[in-house]
């Protein structure tokens, strides 16, 4: 059980480094970054307590938008997708993402207290 | 069983009963209000007009002026011989004042004779065959009639159609007054009916007495019942005689030619029946005594009195019927405690006969019999609560006070039975204030209880002195008792220190001060408890998770770098270093925004920023796009020329 679990996990980790560009690879380091952050704010909240609550959930609810529209990002720029998005080139993903996190951040300052 | 038959009977009743109801005046003028209308109108006059007024007004009073021969001298000297209202003034006051006579010329007749025509208004009319009459002179009725006639198709107002039935009744009986007459139904119907008590014109009070007295006056020259209804009568009656003070001479003496007129016309006489005092019996004062006058307070000639039904207000039972009244010096009497009725309220009906003139001669009358109570069989006694030791019964007698002082403790109830009977008949009474009054001297405290009466007529009190002790406060000591028995109908209300009592409470239960006295002092201050701010970890704590918070970062630049991200690609164009310019200056509003501004100031700044961020990076990926498909389309044309071969 444990070995196919380990060969599992060591197939996947060589096929990543060798099939993804290093263009997702630089997209996929930044959503690794805005999941960290998002779990160090959830352990203190869990060790500290909710005070104050609104702050809280802002910062973490940044961080869930961000991972969000980062993966959204990631899945419009691979080629291998080029297909399910013929109308929206990469420069337009983009745009797009950048948009949306204007509007994230500014929901989430007002919330933030 | 509820059969129609029964039914009918009960709605027949019914409307019998709301009959009986009738209208009674609820207005007069008393002997006061008739001194006050001759006072106002003898007041000196001036002028023909105000002359005529006082002088007739005072006659139909049954008065006269203060000096007559002076009113007399004063007419001749006023008169006008050549104008018609002149004339008028001074020949109606002249035949008021005894040996009166004001001297006519041969014009004089002419003068009032042009004065009747369709030409002149309805009151030159009036004027002129009053004193054509008054004067003696002849005139001709028929003309008059037709005259007047035409006048009151023209001039359709209240005034002058009263106006016109006064002219009325100057005339001739021969003449033919059948149209005029039916202006008084027709008048009538103008009146207004003010919530069923009042009824009168809206030109006011003269304007209704005026007609008032028209209507009567022609009624008797014409023979001619006058066309109202009993309740109309009522209700005119009391809208002329509400007013109690008269704006003007002429106001005054409309008011005393209505009444005039309705205490001796020959058809509707509205008769008062009223009470010299309050209307109380009692078996000091046993007889009853009423008044019966027409409107001016005048006693009526032939009058009998006639108690058609006594009926007790609280049990309904009829204690006397159909009981004359017996006349003595003008006043009627009856010896009510005759019936030897029980002491309460009475409705009276009484009717007034011997005229069948008398309008609102079935009245409803209040009459108290009042009596004196005695309170009997006043026992005072502690009872034991658990009932073990016999009960210690004393007798007081009103009005001494009980001997010895009675103690109660919490074990212990006080009681108190007495009953209360009519002095004069034996019967019990149940008067409405039976009050047990507790009072502390020492501390001023005063409590009152209610005695409540038993199905026997018997009243009983008992003091459970440990439930009420709150009433108390607990205080013990002794309290002086006095009984208190109060009731409209009794005579001789009764205070009756009857005994002391003492009341021992359990100590413990007692309060610290007395409440009252510290009841109007100021209160401690409340201090107002302000939100306490929640606390907050050490400040270690916070810095060291914000380090760890912000450390990723480190880690993501650590992992770019080995990726081998870099910005050797970065254009200098001028979209692209505005793009990047003003992405970083949303950021840097964004912390801003946090910072000092609110919602509204960051839209705006955003919105200028973010345009032209837009714009520089729509251009910006626009260059980027195309560089890329540049490269793209060079690498398929590579690869297809590949595959070709």
């Amino acid at each position: 059980m444990s070995n196919s679990v380990i060969s599992v996990i060591s197939r996947f980790l060589e096929e990543y480094t060798t099939k993804t560009s290093n263009k997702l690879k630089v997209v996929d380091a930044y959503l690794f970054y805005i999941l960290l952050t998002g779990a160090l704010q959830f352990l203190y909240c869990l060790l500290v307590g909710t005070f104050p609550f609104n702050s809280f959930l802002a910062g973490f609810i940044l961080c869930v938008g961000a991972f969000i529209l980062g993966v959204c990002l990631r899945i419009q720029i691979n080629p291998d997708n080029k297909g399910d998005f013929l109308s929206i080139s990469q420069e337009r993903a983009f745009a797009d993402f950048l948009l949306a996190h204007t509007v994230l951040h500014l929901v989430v300052i007002n919330f933030i207290g | 069983a509820w059969t129609p038959g029964w039914s009918v009977f009960c709605l027949v009743l019914l409307t019998v009963a709301l009959g009986a109801q009738a209208l009674t005046p609820s207005h007069h003028l008393s002997l006061s209000d008739v001194d006050r209308l001759k006072g106002l109108l003898s007041q000196p006059f001036t002028d023909l007009a105000s002359a005529y007024y006082s002088i007739v007004g005072l006659s139909k009073l049954g008065a006269s002026v203060a000096d007559e021969n002076d009113a007399c001298q004063f007419l001749k000297a006023q008169l006008d011989p050549m104008s018609v209202d002149s004339l008028f003034f001074a020949a109606e006051a002249s035949q008021a004042i005894a040996d009166c006579e004001v001297s006519i010329f041969n014009e004089t007749r002419d003068i009032l004779l042009a004065a009747v025509s369709e030409d002149s208004t309805v009151t030159q009319i009036f004027r002129a065959v009053s004193a054509l009459s008054s004067l003696g002179l002849p005139l001709a009725s028929q003309e008059v009639v037709a005259a007047l006639v035409a006048r009151i198709a023209k001039e359709d107002n209240v005034l002058a159609i009263t106006t016109a039935l006064q002219t009325a009744t100057r005339l001739s009986q021969q003449a033919e007054l059948g149209g005029i007459l039916e202006e008084i139904e027709d008048l009538a119907a103008r009146l207004d009916d003010l919530g069923g008590v009042y009824l009168q014109f809206e030109e006011g009070l003269e304007a209704t007495a005026l007609f008032v007295t028209a209507a009567y006056t022609l009624s008797d020259h014409a023979d001619t019942e006058p066309p109202l209804k009993e309740d109309q009568v009522i209700q005119l009656v009391n809208s002329v005689f509400s007013k109690k003070s008269w704006d003007s001479r002429s106001e005054a003496f409309s008011v005393a030619c209505a009444a005039a007129a309705l205490s001796s016309n020959r058809f509707h006489v509205p008769v008062i029946v009223s009470t010299q005092g309050p209307a109380t019996v009692s078996h000091s004062q046993p007889i009853l005594h009423l008044l019966v006058t027409d409107i001016l307070s005048n006693p009526l000639a032939s009058a009998n009195l006639l108690v058609e039904s006594a009926q007790a207000v609280a049990s309904k039972s009829v204690v006397l019927s159909q009981a004359p009244f017996s006349l003595r010096n003008g006043i009627f009497e009856l010896n009510f405690m005759a019936s030897q009725p029980a002491s309460g309220y009475y409705q009276f009906t009484v009717a007034v006969t011997g005229d069948s003139r008398l309008v609102a001669n079935q009245v409803e009358l209040k009459v108290k019999v009042s009596t004196e109570v005695a309170v009997t069989n006043m026992d005072l006694s502690v009872v034991d609560k658990d009932q073990s030791i016999g009960t210690k019964t004393s007798r007081v007698d009103y009005p001494f006070k009980a001997k010895g002082s009675f103690t109660a403790d919490s074990h212990q109830n006080f009681a108190m039975n007495f009953q209360l009977v009519d002095a004069n008949t034996g019967v019990e009474l149940t008067p409405h204030q039976t009050f047990v009054r507790f009072h502390n001297q020492k501390t001023g405290q005063e409590v009152v209880f209610v005695a409540e009466p038993d199905s026997k007529n018997l009243y009983k009190f008992e003091l459970d002195t440990a439930e009420r002790k709150s009433e108390f406060d607990s205080m013990s000591g002794t309290y002086v008792l006095h009984l208190i028995v109060g009731d409209a109908t009794l005579e001789n209300p009764i205070l009756w220190n009857v005994a002391d009592v003492v009341l021992k409470f359990l100590d413990e239960e007692a309060p610290a001060a007395i409440q009252s006295k510290t009841l109007y002092m100021p209160k401690p201050d409340i201090q107002h408890l302000f939100r306490e701010p929640e606390k907050k970890p050490p400040t270690v704590v916070s810095n060291t998770f914000t380090a760890l918070v912000l450390s990723p970062f480190l880690l993501l630049l650590i992992l770019w770098f080995k990726l081998g991200a870099n910005i050797s690609n970065f254009s200098l164009s001028p979209s692209s270093v505005l793009f990047h310019v003003g992405h970083a200056c949303m950021l840097g509003l964004m912390y801003v925004y946090w910072t000092h501004l609110n919602m509204f100031q960051t839209l705006k700044y955003l919105a200028i920023i973010g345009s032209l961020t837009f714009l520089a990076g729509n251009r910006m990926l626009a260059q980027k796009a195309v560089k890329r498909y540049g490269q793209s389309s060079t690498l398929t044309f590579f690869t297809r020329s590949t595959c070709e071969n």
